[in-house]
């Protein structure tokens, strides 16, 4: 349905984008997973056509989307990651607006309002000015402006960054639903179990570069030797990563405010080491649990950092 | 279609948003109210405070030489007195002692001219009134300065409507002048009166000069008359109708300051992004926001025109002259919100916008007029004035009050027209050159 052959974009001196190709089959849950700052945004905004590449081509349904953006424009939604609606009118007035872009109108309009409604679950609170909403609330209505026009392609750029866990997983549901309902879906998060949870396919990027894809298992298959060692302490020191590097077994480690995340191949064995190393350290063990691999140690393992550096 | 779409939602953020609404509609009824009503005697009265002399020709109608032989002459015929009459010269009176004044000086800058020179100067704008000393004014003056009997002898003061304030200033000064000098006239026939009735008889005249110095003071009826006309019949504007005009004008940039935060905030809400998704055009988009721009311009000038109309009883003359000034100022203003607009978006900040609204639009309304009438103003100011598309859209809202017609304002409708499309064609560019540069 999509596909990305070498795709560069450049601010300056700054390659946002560098060299990317990747193909979205239709109906699947494609998801770019990476850290803030990794190009995500900006590969999206070029397939969005907001944005011009440097170098490099899009097709979608085989046409070129810089030759004609039109048939791209019409059967694609957009879910920008900043919630882009008018605070001061209703809900209702923002979905009637940018149904009414897309050339609904009259009854079809106001049927697919209530049908969006209920898929985003606000029809109790249509009539109330988006500024009175919840930061969940607007990212709900946020879905809904893009879905107003049944489009063919739905991009959703962080959709669930800064709110709350109810909301969050209202979001995810809803992602499920239309996918389930064949809608093709690009999912662009930095948590990783979103990407886990909603996508068939993953491509990882790092830098504006596409470090690994595939799909959840094919991933995971590239560290599969590797368990994840959870350490929440009481202090960190400067050098623990360095510490506990050190360690034989430990294949790598990385640190995030009180957490020490570490992977090494047989973790049972490896503990004994671990809690001695801390000991030596003066810190306290606050909490500690080990995981089978996942796309956290997939991106450990190909950069070297932690997803949510 | 879907720049009518954009419009209606434009439509409701806007009115919608409490603030603006009291900025740009509220606040110019609130004023226009306050500055007539506070202003209503003063308008007309004049501030030398920092203020330009105000230019007059003088136009003589009367001859001097035959007006005084006509004098001697009468006094033979019907008094049998034998006198010159030279002791009294009114022409000095005038020009010497009172326009000579060292206070009226500063007020008054004066040329004598020819009637019709006068005129055509008048009508041009090169003078601000004309001051008329009638045919056998001589004659009259001294026939009530120097006999038991009054003529009149009527000035008159001609002003051009454009310049109320300028207008007033010199009649008020004239009839300074006539009072003084119906005070020296009737002390004069009390000197003459109890002459006689002391039987003193000819010898009550040779402190004539004297006594008539002294009686300066006196205050009394006057038979030296001041006929104040505006030229071609037109007739003076009032201070609410001055200011109603000048309120209107004013605020009406606030609509194009309001306009010009437009582009910016979609950009920021990412709403103008995802109307580019949509396939919304450029054109279309700019399209949608002149026209909301206009429209909330047109709903200013009605309701003041409205609010005036009903609640401060100004006469705002002819509607259709109105009518298309309105419009006219309604597309500038537009077309300026769309500059602001533009510029503001490129530069990515609302930096400019604020600047509009918190300086230049005082600066536009100080150089209008819209605080104070230019006519009073520097030369300088009076031709910056052109500059500003508030101070065009005042004078020519005056010129409709005062009863002028389309044709006498369609300079002014076509100074608003053609800035309207000049901003909207350079904003335009600089919107595409933006957009381009941010992509």
């Amino acid at each position: 349905m999509l596909k990305v052959e070498n795709l560069y974009k450049n601010f300056g001196n700054i390659a946002a984008v560098d060299g990317i190709s990747f193909e979205v089959k239709r109906g699947e849950v494609f998801g770019l997973l990476g850290p803030n700052g990794a190009g995500k945004s900006t590969t999206i905004s070029i397939i969005s056509t907001l944005l011009p590449p440097t170098e490099g081509e899009i097709f979608f349904e085989g046409e070129s989307i810089f030759k004609n953006s039109k048939n791209l424009r019409q059967k694609l939604g957009i879910v920008p990651q900043d919630i882009a609606l008018y605070p001061t009118l209703t809900g209702y007035e923002n979905l009637r607006f940018w149904g009414n872009l897309y050339g609904l109108k009259g009854a079809e309009l106001k049927e697919r309002i209530n049908e969006v409604a209920d898929i985003i679950g606000l029809n109790e609170r249509l009539k109330d000015k988006v500024k009175k909403y919840s930061g969940g609330m607007k990212r709900r209505l946020n879905i809904g402006a893009a879905l107003l026009h049944k489009p063919d392609l739905l991009i959703m750029d962080e959709p669930t960054v800064g709110i709350d866990p109810q909301s969050r997983s209202h979001i995810l549901d809803t992602v499920l639903k239309l996918s389930a309902q064949g809608m093709t879906i690009i999912y662009t998060t930095h948590y990783m179990e979103e990407a886990e949870e909603l996508c068939s396919r993953i491509c990882i990027m790092d830098e504006g570069k596409i470090i690994a894809s595939g799909t959840k298992q094919e991933l995971v298959e590239l560290v599969k030797e590797r368990t994840r060692i959870n350490i929440k302490l009481d202090k960190i020191t400067g050098n623990m990563p360095q510490i506990f590097k050190e360690i034989p077994g430990v294949s790598d480690a990385a640190v995030l405010d009180d957490t020490v995340t570490l992977f090494g191949e047989n973790g049972d064995i490896l503990l004994a080491e671990i809690i001695s190393r801390i000991s030596e350290e003066k810190s306290k063990i606050r909490s500690l649990d080990i995981q089978k691999p996942d796309l956290e140690a997939v991106f450990l393992h190909l950069t070297g950092k932690a997803l949510r550096d | 279609m879907k720049v009518l779409r954009i419009i209606v939602k434009d439509l409701k953020i806007v009115l919608s948003d409490r603030q603006a609404l009291i900025i740009t509609l509220l606040m110019p009824l609130v004023l226009m109210t306050i500055l007539s009503m506070a202003l209503k005697g003063s308008f007309m009265s004049s501030d030398d405070t920092g203020m330009e002399k105000i230019p007059v020709a003088l136009v003589k109608q009367y001859d001097k030489g035959a007006d005084s032989e006509i004098f001697v002459k009468t006094l033979e015929e019907r008094l049998k007195i034998n006198i010159s009459g030279d002791e009294v010269n009114p022409e000095e009176m005038f020009f010497d002692d009172f326009l000579g004044n060292p206070e009226v000086s500063k007020l008054i800058d004066y040329r004598v001219e020819e009637e019709n020179r006068a005129k055509d100067l008048l009508n041009e704008g090169e003078i601000s009134a004309i001051i008329i000393l009638p045919d056998k004014y001589i004659y009259d003056m001294k026939i009530s300065l120097l006999t038991p009997f009054r003529n009149n002898a009527d000035l008159k003061v001609l002003t051009h409507p454009d310049r109320p304030v300028a207008g007033e200033i010199v009649t008020s000064l004239m009839e300074a002048y006539t009072n003084t000098m119906s005070s020296v006239i009737i002390g004069k026939n009390v000197l003459i009166e109890s002459a006689s009735a002391n039987d003193i008889g000819g010898d009550g005249f040779d402190n004539i000069d004297e006594i008539m110095e002294g009686m300066a003071d006196l205050v009394a009826g006057t038979n030296v008359n001041i006929d104040n006309v505006t030229v071609e019949g037109r007739r003076s504007i009032k201070s609410s109708e001055y200011y109603a005009a000048a309120m209107m004008t004013m605020f009406l940039l606030f609509a194009a300051g309001q306009g010009g935060r437009m582009l910016l905030e979609e950009k920021d809400n990412q709403t103008y992004q995802r109307m580019v998704i949509a396939d919304i055009s450029k054109t279309h988009i700019l399209a949608g926001k002149f026209i909301v721009i206009f429209l909330i311009a047109s709903l200013q000038i009605f309701i003041m025109l409205a609010y005036s109309h009903f609640a401060l009883k100004v006469k705002w003359g002819n509607m259709i002259p109105i009518l298309v000034l309105s419009t006219a100022s309604a597309f500038s203003v537009a077309g300026l919100g769309i500059f602001i607009a533009s510029l503001t978006y490129r530069a990515g900040n609302y930096r400019l916008a604020n600047a509009f609204e918190n300086v230049i639009i005082q600066v536009m309304a100080f150089v209008g007029g819209s605080f104070f009438p230019i006519d009073v103003m520097p030369e300088v100011i009076r031709r910056m004035s052109f500059i500003s598309l508030n101070g065009v859209a005042l004078k020519a809202y005056l010129k409709i009050i005062v009863g002028y017609n389309l044709a006498d304002i369609l300079k002014h409708v076509s100074i608003l027209a053609i800035t309207g499309i000049l901003l909207t064609l350079i904003g335009v560019v600089i919107f595409n050159k933006g957009v381009s540069e941010n992509a």
